[in-house]
C-alpha cells in the first residue's frame, strides 16, 4: 500500500470535508486493508498521503481499537465480553475458542502460531440481543453462538482466505 | 478624539476567597487570582501553548451560581463573580485530583532530577493529598529512555498533561511527539520510537511539570538546593532570548527559559543551540591560560598579570594601535575599546562584522516593532534572511502568526520550512529581491498592524530593493524588524564603532573577541597581518588569530560575563554571569580597563555598570538607560540616524554563479564546540538546485571546489529540489571549514566558480 | 401495554425497508417533500412543538438544541448524526440503520433543511461496517432519486450526506469526542463551552443528534409536532426503541410509548421474562452508565421523569437484565473494566480513577478485597464524580455506586470469600 494508492482512495472524497485532516482515519482504515494491520511503513504512507506527521498519524491510529499497530492473523475474531454477553457466557465461549485453536487466552489479543486467526476480547459490539456474540473482521456480528458453532466457524475461517476489502 | 467614544468598563470586580479583585474583562480566573496573590494549582494550563484544554482538572474551583466545580484555567472573569479556590468543595477536589495523579506516579522524588523544582511535588505539598491509598503495584515502564540525545523520558512519571505534545504539534509544529494508546495506557511517544529531533526540543523539558522529561546533559548534575540561578540573555544569535543560567560550584550547569518568560522577546522558548551551547565553555580549544610569545618565538603560559603587562608594553612600543572588537562583545566592551583608543596615542577602535550601510537608513528609520508584535499583525512580510537557522525564535513567532490567521509573505533566495505556511511567497534569484516585492506589497495592503522583517545583509546588497521596501512599508503603515547579522552588531554600531573591513597595517592590533583571519575577507587580512607590529588577542577559544598573536589574554563567554547586548530589535538586555569562567580568564571590559592602567592613562571605570552609565551619557541611542532601567526584561535603545554610514559597493565581484550564504543553526562554532550538541552539528556544505548541479557535473555528496576572487574551499554537495536554480547556496559551517574565505571583507555580493574537486 | 408502531416505519410495515420503493410504499419521503415546501423556521418550530427529546442518552429537547445554532454565522452549519452506539446494552440505532435506513436519511436531510445546512455526516461506530454498507446502498438510491444531493425533490435545497466510520472507541459517542474523531483527531472530548451548536465541527455551528432522534423527525413533520407531543406523558412525549438484553428470554428492540409501559412489563411481557426458576436481581435500564434498579422499582413507568424519580436515567434505552444467577460484584467489575478500557485518558480523574476502580473490584473478585475498600471506592467516587471533562467517568461510577448501595451484602460476601466463577450461565440455542 503506497502513499499514491492511499491518495487515490481519499482524493475522491476530499471535497466532502472542510479540513483534509478528516481523511486521516479513512486513509488509515484503507491502509489496513491489504496487510490487515498497520506496520510503520503503512503509517508513513498515510502520513505522506494526508500531509500530517508520522507521529500524528500513529498517535491517531493507536487511539482506536480496530486499527492494529501489531501484526494480526489473516482473520480477526472479536469476542464481546461486555456485560450482556458476559451474562450469557462469553467468558466460557472465548476460553473454549482459544482452547479449540490451541492458544492461551489472553486479555488482549492472541494469534495462532500459523498466523491464521487472531482472537481478541472486544467491548460491547452493539449486538447484545445476539449474546454471546462475535464479529469476524468487520463483518456483521453473529450470535448467539454456542461453543460448537463457534468452533465450527473457526475451522471454516482457517480454511478460507481473508477477504481483501474489510474497511472503508 | 477618543474622549468622545463611549468608554467600555475596563475592569471587572470579582471576589476571590472573599478578597475583592479587579481584572480586565476576559481574564482567565487562574490569572486573575495570581494577580491578587492567590495561587490556583494547575498542570495543563499554559497559555503559550494555545487555548486552555482543561485536561488535568487540577484547577477546580467553586464559582457561586455555577453548577458543579469549574476549571479556573478556562473560566473567564465575569462581573461580580464570587469564586472560592480553597473552600471545602474546591480543596477536596484539588486534593482528590492530586491523589489520583499520584496514584500511578512513582514516589521516587529523592532520585528524581526534578525533585525540589517539581510543580507536582510543590502542589502536593501545598494542596496535597491528605492520604494516598493506592496499594496496587504501580505501572512500570523501562526506566528513563532517550527521547533524543538531549532529552530523556521517564514514562512512569508522566501525568499526561499534554504540554510537550502541544508544544511539538502546535508551537514548533514539528509534529514529532504524540500521545499513543489511550486511557491509563496513554504515553508520550515519537513515531516508531525514533529520536525527537527538533530545533526547539529542549523546551519540552521546561514545560514538563513533573520529572518525566529531563535534560540528559543536566541529568544528576546538581540538585536545586545546591544551585544559584541568574536571569541572563543568550549571546549566540542576535535574537537575544532571555535565559536563566543555573550555576553550581562556579560553573553554568544548565540554561533554561526564564520562569517568567519575556513575552516581548522569546516568550520563554529557547532554541536547542541556546539551551545546550554552554558546554562550549569546556571544549578542548578553550583558552584557559594567558600566553606570551618569548624571545624564541614560542608561546609560553604566564599569569594574567604578566600577560597584561606584556600586552601593555607592546602597545606602548607601537606607533599606532588598532582595537578591533568582535560582534559578540558587549556594549561595555565596545565602549571601553573606544575609550582606550581615545587615551592611547594614534589609536582607533573599530568593529569586525557586517558593514554599515547608508542604504539601510530608510528602513531603519521606520517605526520599530518588537518580536511580540508579529503575533498580532494582520500581515508580515519577511524579506531575505534565514530565520529558521539564524533567528530561530522568529520562526516560532511567524508560525504563531499563521495560527492566528495573519498573512505571511516570504520573499528571498533561501528556501524555508515556513514557505509551506506562507500565504504569499516568492523565491527570488540572488540579487533580485526587487522582483518579489510586488507580491509583498499586495500582502501588506490593507492588513491591520502590518510588519516587515528584513535581513540586514540581503538588503544592504540590494539598495534598490531596500528603497522600494521602505516605500512599500511606509505606504502600508508597516513597522519593521531588522534581522541583524551579528550578535551585538547593533549595539556596537550604536556606539559609533566603524566597521573595519580591511586591515590597517601599522602598530599593534588588539583583537577583542574578533578573529579577522576567520572572517569574511580573511585572505586580505592574512596578507596584511605580517605588517602588523604586535598582535594582542583577547579570546575565548583558540583560532587563527590566537596562533599568530604575541599575547593571548583569555576572556569570558557570554554566559560568564556581566554586560549589555542589543538585540536584533534594538532591545538593550543584560547578561549576567552564570559561571566564573576559567580562573585565569577575565572579562574583556576588565582587560581593557587593565590595559588603560598599564599604559599609563587609567580609564575612570571599575565596573561594567559604571561603563554602561557612561555609555548612556555619551551615546544618544542609549540615552536614559542604566542597568536598573534595563532591568531583567530589557529596554529599547533609540535609533539615531547614522549620517556617516558609508555608501557600499553592491556590484557582484567575480565570475560564475551568485553565492548565497547562510549559517545553519547547528553549523556554527558553538555547536561544534558543545559536546551536548554532538549529534546535531552540521558541517559546511554547498546546496545546489538539481539543474544547476547537473550543469556543473556534480551529484549529491560529491565534493566541489568553490572559488571566489577572495579564496577557495572544498565542500560536500547537497542537491535540493527546493532550491532556486542559478545560485550556489553555502552553509558556512565552523571556522575550520574555511568558507569565510570566499567572502569579501566588505561582504559585497560575490560570484563563485564551482568545479568537481578531485 | 401497547407496543407502538407509529414512528419507525419498519416496525409498522413489518419488513425491512432497505429498498427505496418499499420505503416510499410505506409512506416514506412524503414528509420530506412537505418539509421542503415549508419555511426552514417552520420546520424547526414543528420539531420544537413535538417535544422530542434526544434519544442518545442525555434526553435534551431536539428542537431547542437545533434553535441554538446561530443563523448569522459566517461559517457553514453542519448536522452530525451520532451513530456511534457503543453504550453497553444498546443496539437500537443498529436496527434503524439496518432495516430502515431511508427514514434516517429522510430525517437528517430534514434537520439539515431546518438549520440551513448543506453538508451532513453520519458517524457510525467502526464495528458497524455491515450497517454502513446497508446505509451506503440506501444513500446511493436516495441520491439517484433526488432525495439527497443538489435540488432535493425539485425544491432547490441542496444537502449532501457523508457516512464516516469510527474505528473502535466508545468515547467517540460523546458528542465533542465524535467531532474530534470526525476531524481526523484522537477522539477526546473538548472543553465546553463553546458548545457544538456554536462552534462544533470545523469550528462551525453544528447540530448533533442520535440516529433514533433524527429518524423520528419524518413522522413529526408528516403529522405535525403536536401529534407527537400528544403521545405519552407531557415531558417525555413520543415512542422510543428499547434494547433489552441479558437474562431475558426474548432479547431485542421494542418500540414502546413512553410512560405507558412499566419496567416489569418490558421485562416480563414484552421480552419474555426470565428463565424458569430464576428471580429478578437487577437491571441497568438505560445502558450500562446509569444507576441500577432492584425488584422494588419494577413498576416504574418507562419515561424520563419516572426513571429519574427512582434515581436512575432512561439514557439510551438499553436495558440489561440480570437474574439471581449473576453476581453484582462481577458485573460491576466487568463494567469497571469496560470504562477503564474506554476512558480516553485526557482528564486525570477519569484516566486514573477508572484504572484504580477496576483494580479494587478485581481484588474483591479475586478474594483479596478488604472491608475498607468499600469506603475507599465510595471516596474515590466522590473524587471523580463531577470533576471530569466529560460524563464518561460519571457513567462509570453510577452503576457501581448504586450496586454497592442496593447490594452491599453481596459486596461484603465477595470481599470475605471472593466470587466463585459462575456456572456456564446460559444455554445457547444456536445460530
Ligand atoms: C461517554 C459518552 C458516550 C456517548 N455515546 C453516545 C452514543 O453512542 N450515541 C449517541 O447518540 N449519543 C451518545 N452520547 C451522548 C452524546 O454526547 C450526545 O448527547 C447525543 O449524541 C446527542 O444526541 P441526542 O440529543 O439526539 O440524544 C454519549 C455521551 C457520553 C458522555
Ligand atoms: S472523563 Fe474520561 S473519557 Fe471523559 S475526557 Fe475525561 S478521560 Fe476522557
Ligand atoms: S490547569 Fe485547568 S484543567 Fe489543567
Amino acid at each position: 500500500m503506497t502513499a499514491a494508492d492511499i491518495k487515490a482512495h481519499i482524493d475522491p472524497i476530499r471535497h466532502e470535508y472542510a479540513d483534509g485532516r478528516s481523511l486521516v482515519l479513512p486513509a488509515l482504515k484503507y491502509a489496513q486493508t491489504e496487510q490487515g494491520w498497520l506496520p510503520p511503513e503503512a503509517l508513513a504512507a498515510v502520513a505522506e498521503a494526508t500531509g500530517y506527521s508520522q507521529a500524528y498519524v500513529e498517535s491517531v491510529a493507536s487511539f482506536y481499537d480496530r486499527l492494529y499497530l501489531e501484526p494480526v492473523g489473516k482473520r480477526v475474531v472479536s469476542v464481546c465480553i461486555t456485560l450482556s454477553c458476559m451474562l450469557r457466557g462469553s467468558d466460557e465461549l472465548i476460553e473454549g475458542m482459544c482452547e479449540h485453536l490451541g492458544v492461551e487466552h489472553s486479555h488482549g489479543a492472541v494469534t495462532t502460531p500459523d498466523g491464521a486467526i487472531t482472537i481478541q476480547e472486544a467491548q460491547c459490539l452493539g449486538a447484545c440481543d445476539k449474546a454471546p456474540c462475535i464479529q469476524v473482521d468487520a463483518e456483521n456480528t453473529i450470535g448467539p453462538l454456542g461453543q460448537s458453532e463457534a468452533n465450527a466457524l473457526l475451522d471454516e475461517l482457517r480454511a478460507a482466505d481473508r477477504p481483501r476489502e474489510l474497511w472503508r | 478624539m477618543s474622549d468622545a467614544l463611549p468608554t467600555k468598563p475596563t475592569m471587572v470586580t470579582i471576589s476571590i476567597n472573599g478578597k475583592e479583585v479587579q481584572a480586565k474583562p476576559g481574564t482567565i480566573l487562574v490569572e486573575a487570582a495570581a494577580q491578587a496573590g492567590i495561587e490556583i494549582p494547575i498542570f495543563c494550563y499554559e497559555p503559550r501553548l494555545g487555548p486552555p484544554i482543561g485536561a488535568c482538572r487540577m484547577c477546580l474551583v467553586e464559582v457561586e451560581g455555577m453548577r458543579g466545580l469549574q476549571t479556573a484555567c478556562s473560566t473567564p472573569v465575569a462581573p461580580d463573580m464570587v469564586v472560592h479556590t480553597n473552600n471545602e468543595a474546591a480543596a477536596t477536589a484539588q486534593d482528590g485530583v492530586l491523589e489520583l495523579l499520584l496514584a500511578n506516579h512513582p514516589l521516587d522524588c529523592p532520585v528524581c532530577d526534578k525533585g525540589g523544582e517539581c510543580p507536582l511535588q510543590d502542589r502536593t505539598f501545598k494542596f496535597g493529598p491528605g492520604e494516598t491509598r493506592f496499594v496496587e503495584p504501580k505501572r512500570h515502564f523501562p526506566k528513563p529512555l532517550d527521547l533524543s540525545t538531549e532529552v530523556a523520558i521517564d514514562r512512569e512519571r508522566c501525568i499526561a498533561c499534554f504540554r510537550c505534545i502541544r508544544f511539538s504539534q502546535d508551537v514548533s509544529e514539528d509534529g514529532q511527539l504524540g500521545f499513543q494508546e489511550r486511557g491509563a495506557g496513554t504515553e508520550v511517544a515519537t513515531f516508531s520510537g525514533e529520536p525527537y529531533e527538533s530545533r526547539f526540543s529542549g523546551n519540552i523539558i521546561d514545560l514538563c511539570p513533573v520529572g518525566a522529561l529531563t535534560s540528559i546533559p543536566y541529568r544528576f548534575v546538581s540538585r536545586p538546593w545546591d544551585v544559584q540561578n541568574a536571569p541572563s540573555v543568550c549571546g549566540l544569535c542576535p535574537v537575544g532570548c532571555n535565559t536563566e543560567l543555573t550555576m553550581r560550584e562556579g560553573e553554568t550547569k544548565r540554561t533554561t527559559g526564564r520562569p517568567n518568560p519575556n513575552m516581548t522577546v522569546e516568550e520563554g522558548w529557547l532554541c536547542d543551540k541556546g539551551r545546550w551551547g554552554y558546554p562550549a565553555a569546556w571544549s578542548a580549544d578553550r583558552i584557559l591560560r594567558p600566553l606570551v610569545r618569548d624571545a624564541n618565538g614560542t608561546m609560553v603560559e604566564t599569569s594574567l598579570e604578566a600577560a597584561v603587562d606584556a600586552a601593555a608594553r607592546l602597545i606602548a612600543a607601537s606607533s599606532a594601535t588598532q582595537i578591533l572588537v568582535g560582534a559578540a562583545s558587549t556594549v561595555e566592551d565596545g565602549f571601553l575599546a573606544q575609550e582606550l583608543a581615545a587615551v592611547l596615542p594614534n589609536a582607533a577602535a573599530s568593529r569586525l562584522g557586517f558593514p554599515d550601510s547608508a542604504d539601510l537608513e530608510p528602513l531603519r528609520a521606520l517605526p520599530r516593532a518588537e518580536l511580540s508584535d508579529i503575533d498580532t499583525a494582520g500581515a508580515v512580510a519577511v524579506v531575505g534572511g534565514d530565520v529558521t537557522n539564524r533567528h530561530p525564535i522568529v520562526e516560532l513567532r511567524l508560525r504563531k502568526l499563521v495560527r492566528n490567521r495573519g498573512a505571511l509573505a516570504m520573499v528571498g533566495p533561501r528556501t524555508s520550512p515556513l514557505d509551506a505556511r506562507a500565504t504569499f511567497g516568492a523565491r527570488t534569484a540572488p540579487g533580485q529581491l526587487s522582483s518579489g516585492l510586488a507580491v509583498l506589497a499586495a500582502a501588506l495592503e490593507g492588513a491591520s498592524a502590518p510588519l516587515i522583517i528584513w535581513d540586514e545583509a540581503d538588503l544592504a546588497n540590494e539598495p534598490a530593493a531596500a528603497a522600494e521596501l521602505a516605500r512599500i512599508a511606509t505606504a502600508a503603515g508597516a513597522r519593521q524588524i531588522e534581522l541583524a547579522v551579528d550578535v551585538n552588531g547593533r549595539g556596537l554600531r550604536a556606539l559609533g564603532l566603524p566597521c573595519q573591513t580591511a586591515p590597517v597595517a601599522a602598530g599593534a592590533l588588539v583583537a577583542v573577541n574578533a578573529d579577522p583571519l576567520e572572517s569574511p575577507g580573511a585572505m586580505a587580512w592574512a596578507d596584511a597581518i605580517d605588517g602588523v607590529g604586535a598582535i594582542i588577542a583577547v579570546a575565548t577559544h583558540r583560532s587563527a588569530i590566537t596562533e599568530r598573536a604575541d599575547v593571548v589574554l583569555p576572556t569570558l563567554m557570554h554566559h560568564e560575563v556581566e554586560g549589555v547586548l542589543v538585540s536584533t530589535t534594538g532591545r538593550a538586555q543584560r547578561l549576567r554571569p552564570g559561571s566564573r569562567g576559567p580562573r585565569e580568564a577575565a572579562a574583556a571590559w576588565e582587560l581593557l580597563i587593565a590595559l588603560s592602567h598599564r599604559t599609563g592613562t587609567p580609564l575612570p571605570f571599575r565596573t561594567p555598570a559604571q561603563a554602561f552609565a557612561a555609555v548612556a551619557a555619551a551615546r544618544p541611542p542609549f540615552a536614559g538607560l542604566s542597568y536598573s532601567v534595563v532591568g531583567d526584561e530589557g529596554a529599547p535603545t533609540t535609533h539615531v540616524a547614522q549620517s556617516s554610514a558609508p555608501q557600499r559597493s553592491t556590484d557582484a565581484v567575480g565570475d560564475g554563479i551568485a553565492l548565497v550564504v547562510t549559517t545553519e543553526i547547528f553549523g556554527d562554532a558553538v555547536s561544534w564546540r558543545s559536546d551536548a550538541l554532538v549529534s546535531r552539528r552540521t558541517p559546511a556544505h554547498l546546496v545546489l538546485a538539481p539543474q544547476q548541479a547537473a550543469t556543473l557535473g556534480l551529484v549529491q555528496d560529491q565534493r566541489a571546489r568553490v572559488s571566489s576572487p577572495f579564496g577557495t574551499c572544498i565542500l560536500p554537495v547537497v542537491v535540493d529540489a527546493q532550491a532556486p536554480e542559478g545560485a550556489a547556496f553555502v552553509a558556512m559551517g565552523p571556522p575550520a571549514s574555511g568558507t569565510s574565505a570566499l567572502l569579501a571583507g566588505e561582504q559585497v555580493p560575490v560570484n563563485v566558480m564551482i568545479e568537481v574537486a578531485e | 401495554m401497547p407496543i407502538m408502531n407509529n414512528v419507525y416505519r419498519h416496525t409498522t410495515a413489518g419488513k425491512h425497508l432497505t429498498d427505496l420503493a418499499d420505503y416510499e410504499a410505506a409512506g416514506g419521503y412524503v414528509a420530506l417533500k412537505k418539509a421542503l415546501g415549508m419555511d426552514s423556521d417552520d420546520v424547526l418550530y414543528q420539531f420544537h412543538r413535538s417535544g422530542l427529546r434526544g434519544r442518545g442518552g442525555a434526553g435534551f429537547p431536539m428542537g431547542r438544541k437545533a434553535s441554538f445554532l446561530p443563523k448569522d454565522s459566517p461559517h457553514p452549519s453542519y448536522v452530525v448524526c451520532n451513530g456511534d452506539e457503543s453504550e453497553p446494552g444498546t443496539f437500537k440505532d443498529r436496527e434503524i440503520i439496518e432495516f430502515n435506513p431511508f427514514q434516517l436519511l429522510e430525517g437528517i436531510v430534514m434537520a439539515g433543511y431546518a438549520v440551513r445546512s448543506h453538508q451532513t455526516y453520519i458517524y457510525l461506530r467502526g464495528e458497524y461496517e455491515h450497517q454502513a454498507n446497508v446505509l451506503r446502498a440506501a444513500l446511493a438510491q436516495a441520491k439517484a432519486a433526488g432525495y439527497v444531493g443538489d435540488n432535493i425533490a425539485g425544491s432547490g435545497y441542496a444537502c449532501n450526506v457523508t457516512i464516516y466510520l469510527g474505528a473502535g472507541a466508545y468515547i467517540c459517542g460523546e458528542e465533542t469526542a465524535l467531532l474530534e474523531s470526525l476531524e481526523g483527531k484522537r477522539g477526546q472530548p473538548r472543553l465546553k463551552p463553546p458548545f457544538p451548536a456554536v462552534a462544533g465541527l470545523y469550528h462551525s455551528p453544528t447540530l448533533i443528534n442520535n440516529v433514533e432522534t433524527l429518524a423520528a423527525l419524518p413522522p413529526i413533520i408528516e403529522n405535525g409536532g403536536d401529534w407527537y407531543a400528544a403521545i405519552g406523558p407531557e415531558k417525555s412525549p413520543g415512542s422510543k426503541l428499547f434494547s433489552i438484553s441479558g437474562h431475558v428470554m426474548k432479547p431485542g428492540n421494542y418500540e414502546i410509548v413512553l410512560g405507558d409501559t412499566t419496567l416489569r412489563e418490558l421485562i416480563f411481557d414484552i421480552a419474555g421474562g426470565l428463565r424458569p426458576g430464576r428471580a429478578f436481581k437487577t437491571c441497568w435500564v438505560g445502558g450500562s452508565s446509569v444507576p441500577v434498579l432492584t425488584e422494588e422499582h419494577l413498576d416504574t413507568p418507562l419515561d424520563y421523569e419516572s426513571l429519574q424519580g427512582v434515581g436512575t436515567f432512561l439514557g439510551s434505552g438499553g436495558c440489561i437484565v440480570m437474574d439471581d444467577s449473576g453476581c453484582v460484584v462481577r458485573a460491576s467489575l466487568r463494567l469497571a473494566h469496560f470504562y477503564r478500557h474506554e476512558s480516553c485518558g485526557k482528564c486525570s480523574p477519569c484516566r486514573e480513577g477508572t484504572n484504580w476502580m477496576e483494580k479494587i473490584l478485581q481484588r474483591m473478585v479475586d478474594g483479596t478485597g478488604r472491608m475498607e475498600d468499600l469506603e475507599l471506592l465510595d471516596s474515590l467516587f466522590g473524587r471523580i464524580s463531577g470533576k471530569t471533562l466529560c460524563p464518561l467517568a460519571d457513567g462509570a461510577i453510577a452503576p457501581i455506586k448504586s450496586s454497592i448501595k442496593y447490594f452491599r451484602d453481596d459486596f461484603v460476601r465477595v470481599i470475605e470469600n471472593g466470587s466463585p466463577r459462575p456456572e456456564p450461565m446460559w444455554e445457547v440455542a444456536g445460530v
